[in-house]
């Protein structure tokens, strides 16, 4: 692997190539270039996942033209897609390194950030949401109980913004949870569950699920389980895999093409959540 | 193009979040927070992931000011430096060293923090000295 970067950036095939080295004992995201390629030999493949794409795109904001490598698990993978999708990058200047993937019912030997899942008090599976749960395990609460539970989720939201900060695919200049219009930015607690439904929103057709935002959220909420609801939903009635997918999303209305086409709306059966 | 992730601590309380700020082209264009870091294990709150805009506000104090005749009027350090000397000694001649006291930060090393008192007992002589952390 470490030879394929050399020659890669040697030849120029890639202008930089986004990896970890260790620095201090902590895996960091390192950005490597021809000019000190000596520093390949110290790649490694970190357990703790950043958001290398993110930086990328950083990159190729300054630099249109410029040619990267990158280190890509799977969920990096699938948020590189999102980002041709949006024309935050290019694909033909990305060229990517596989690297070993997050344990899953898919692929249980394999290594990241999500390795052990962390200890879930009695008391938050007693009010809130387990973030471990599957998806129909949560919605099987049913309407009253799932938005109790929910609520207890939101109201410990400390506003930090660290979901959408740390979101490989939220690349908006102006998000609309700063518009004070929209949602109100200033006291805490912030709106809820406008807030977090917002974002939610937002997420559908985009979400990658790669889980930085719940590992990034102070407060533990589950934060996946939200936006692979409103992903199931894209993929349910659209049959739009997000990641995977090379179109537009069907919510999307900026692009070349709008492609979601109306449909009469479903009554709707009992309250809903 | 130059892209390096820098290691740092997050200045703004006394907590220790481990942090990444992110340079592009020696420009610092955002802030990470440490995944591996054992203090805040990959999360902060809201002021650790905006440190990167006080480094780059326009409104950043760059040099020190002095206030004359109502309006801050900027100058250098050791000018800075002598004249609040010279109102300390005034004062103190005039008030005694209790009527002056030190404020120190969280934002600033334990180091810093400890020679601030120094300089508060061993040169001004007074042992009004707090930390915005004693909340």
């Amino acid at each position: 692997m470490k030879e394929q970067i050399k020659s890669w950036l040697e030849q120029g095939t890639v202008d930089v190539f986004l990896g970890y080295r260790e620095v201090d004992h902590h895996p960091i995201p390192w950005c490597f270039t021809q000019e000190a390629i000596e520093e390949v030999d110290d790649l490694v493949v970190s357990p703790a996942r950043y958001s290398l794409e993110k930086i990328a795109t950083h990159m190729a904001a300054e630099d249109p033209d410029i040619r990267i490598g990158m280190l890509a698990r799977d969920c990096n993978n699938r948020a590189l897609n999102v980002l041709y999708v949006w024309n935050q990058l290019r694909p033909e200047q990305v060229v990517t390194v596989e690297a070993n993937c997050c344990p899953s019912p898919l692929k249980e030997h394999a290594d990241c950030s999500y390795l052990e899942p962390g200890t879930v008090g009695a008391y938050k599976k007693a009010v809130g949401i387990d973030n471990h749960l599957r998806l129909e395990a949560v919605e099987a609460y049913g309407p009253e109980e799932g938005r109790n539970r929910w609520m207890y989720e939101f109201q410990k939201c400390i506003k930090c913004y660290g979901c959408r900060n740390i979101c490989p695919v939220c690349f908006c200049r102006e998000c609309s949870l700063d518009h004070d219009d929209l949602v109100g930015t200033g006291p805490l607690l912030p709106d809820i569950p406008i807030f977090h439904l917002v974002r939610a929103v937002h997420m559908a057709g985009r979400c990658i699920d790669c889980g930085l935002c719940e590992d990034a959220c102070p407060m533990d909420i589950p934060l996946r389980l939200l936006y692979q609801k409103v992903n199931r939903i894209a993929m349910d009635l659209f049959d739009y895999r997000t990641g995977t997918s090379g179109d537009q999303p069907p919510f999307s209305i900026l692009g070349d093409r709008v492609t979601l086409e109306p449909k009469p709306i479903q009554p709707v059966t009992g309250a809903e959540a | 193009m130059e892209c390096k992730l820098v290691p740092s601590v997050c200045s703004y309380c006394g907590t220790g979040c481990g942090v990444l700020f992110e340079v592009i082209n020696n420009k610092i264009v955002g802030t990470l927070p440490m995944k591996t870091h054992p203090v805040n294990e990959g999360k902060l709150c809201i002021k650790g992931w905006n440190l990167h805009e006080h480094v780059n506000s326009i409104l950043r104090l760059k040099q020190p000011l002095v206030k004359t005749f109502g309006r801050f009027m900027k100058t250098d350090w050791d000018e800075a430096i002598q004249l609040t000397a010279d109102r300390f000694k005034e004062i103190i001649a005039k008030h005694g060293p209790d009527s002056i006291g030190v404020l120190v930060s969280a934002k600033i090393t334990n180091e810093e923090n400890y020679l601030a008192q120094k300089l508060a007992r061993a040169v001004i002589g007074t042992n009004n000295v707090d930390h915005c952390a004693r909340l």
